[in-house]
């Protein structure tokens, strides 16, 4: 029975992995054992991602089902074993910058992967999220910006949060449309992520989880 | 200035994939193809595109190595102009625009967790101004032609040697109130799904592809949009 829903999730079957998670709860089991299965399909279907098997809208179909599995399971789930958070991560689109599809792809991705996300928007300044860092404590911050203009902006935001003497709390992610490892050096974030799915690497091993 | 609206955009699947990064050696999933095809109808259906394009013309007065110098005391700044068309006679500056409806969907899709068919509709969006801007292109080539001139392939400010600030420049060169187009203060367009472009027009005129573009990028190797020959 485990394997089916690892391997029907994976395989994207969303009607069938809804129907076994159904069948699975009915018969009493352990909610948090169907959300370790559902987290090995995840698994999987990054490694197929990966290996260009599968394309990101697969990605965020992914996410939707494992968003609808999770979502059947939580009220089944006693409050002792509510379903823990793996870390805090502060989100935004770098002021000067207004785009916002790849951010909320990549936030939506970290949801559904067990992050609690602060999503501050778009066209962020640089002491808001130097704000939210200090009132969340979250030790991850995500700077997305989607053209060449939002280089000088994610260097200002992460000397803003090392002005602030929280620039050694934080591991700093970057992520956008022209990102390199160039562009990292020179903003000094920790690291970038080209998609999605490297966003949320970044953020389970940052935060232990990967 | 002349604006010009009721431009048909006949999208085509392939167009919105590649904009979703596809790269060709991924299966498309039924239901991802069926939520574009759901999705391409109600672009339809609900006119979420609104396409325009504002346009002008200017004579080249002069040419130098780090610009152009047009009639009205304009000009445009950096080195790319000069390099690619300096037999340029004339100059058409261009914005399009797919108008706000489209971005609004998305957004609301987004806020509402409908995350891949925002993710979807946004590429649809990307690929009807992909569409928009060769149409807009062949305007422009049409009257050359009748001219006896040809038409450079377009370039657009952001390009190496035609700096992002000439944005600001090129708007001040197109009535771009007309089609509803602004500029943020750090110069981003919007509707986001707009594209300014500049196209030069004489006896013999370089024209590209845009995968030969793609092979000039420095994003070459990576960008999940880029088009192979």
């Amino acid at each position: 029975m485990a394997k089916d829903l690892v391997s029907t999730l994976a395989d994207l079957k969303e009607q069938e992995a809804l129907k076994i998670v159904e069948g699975r709860l009915s018969a009493g089991e352990e909610p948090l054992k169907i959300l370790e299965d559902a987290r090995k399909a995840m698994e999987l279907v990054g490694k197929r991602f990966a290996s260009s098997e599968y394309f990101m809208p697969d990605l965020v179909y992914s996410g939707e089902i494992l968003k609808a599995v999770t979502d059947m399971v939580k009220p089944r789930m006693s409050k002792e074993a509510e379903i823990k958070r793996v870390g805090k991560v502060v989100f935004g689109t770098v002021a000067g910058d207004i785009h916002d599809i790849g951010k909320d792809i990549v936030v939506f991705m970290l949801d559904v992967n067990g992050f609690e996300v602060y999503d501050l928007g778009v066209d962020v300044p640089a002491q808001k999220f130097v704000e939210k860092i200090k009132e969340s404590g979250a030790p991850i911050v995500g700077l997305s910006g989607f053209l060449a203009l939002a280089f000088d902006s994610m260097k200002q935001t992460i000397e803003a949060i090392q002005a602030a003497g929280l620039r050694d709390n934080v591991k700093v992610m970057i992520g956008g449309g022209q990102i390199s490892e160039e562009i990292r050096k020179y903003t000094g974030a920790d690291a970038y992520g080209l998609d999605a799915m490297a966003g949320v690497s970044l953020a389970k091993k940052w935060a232990g989880a990967g | 200035m002349p604006a010009i609206r009721d431009i048909p955009l006949s999208l085509k699947t392939g167009e919105v994939l590649r904009r979703q990064g596809f790269r060709g050696h991924s299966k498309i999933r039924p239901e991802i193809k069926n939520l574009i095809l759901e999705l391409l109808a109600t672009v339809e259906n609900t006119h979420l595109l609104e396409p325009a394009v504002a346009y002008e013309y200017y004579q080249v007065t002069g040419m130098s190595s780090g610009q152009v110098s047009l009639e009205g005391d304009k000009a445009i700044h950096g080195s790319l102009l000069p390099t690619i068309f300096p037999e340029a006679k004339e100059l058409a500056a261009l914005v399009c625009t797919i108008g706000p409806k489209l971005e609004k969907q998305v957004t609301d899709y987004s806020k509402s967790g409908e995350t891949l068919r925002g993710m979807i509709l946004d590429g649809i969006g990307s690929a009807a101004v992909d569409m928009l801007a060769p149409e807009a292109c062949r305007l422009i080539a049409s009257r050359a032609t009748s001219h006896g001139h040809q038409t450079s392939s377009p370039v657009s400010p952001g390009w190496p040697g035609l700096p992002l600030t000439e944005q600001w420049n090129l708007f001040e060169l197109v009535n771009t109130q007309e089609i509803g187009v602004s500029l943020t203060a750090s110069g981003i367009m919007v509707p986001r799904k707009s594209v300014s472009m500049v196209i030069g027009i004489g006896p013999q005129m370089a024209t590209w592809t845009r995968a030969e573009v793609c092979t000039r990028c420095s994003l070459r190797k990576t960008c999940p949009y880029r088009i192979q020959a």
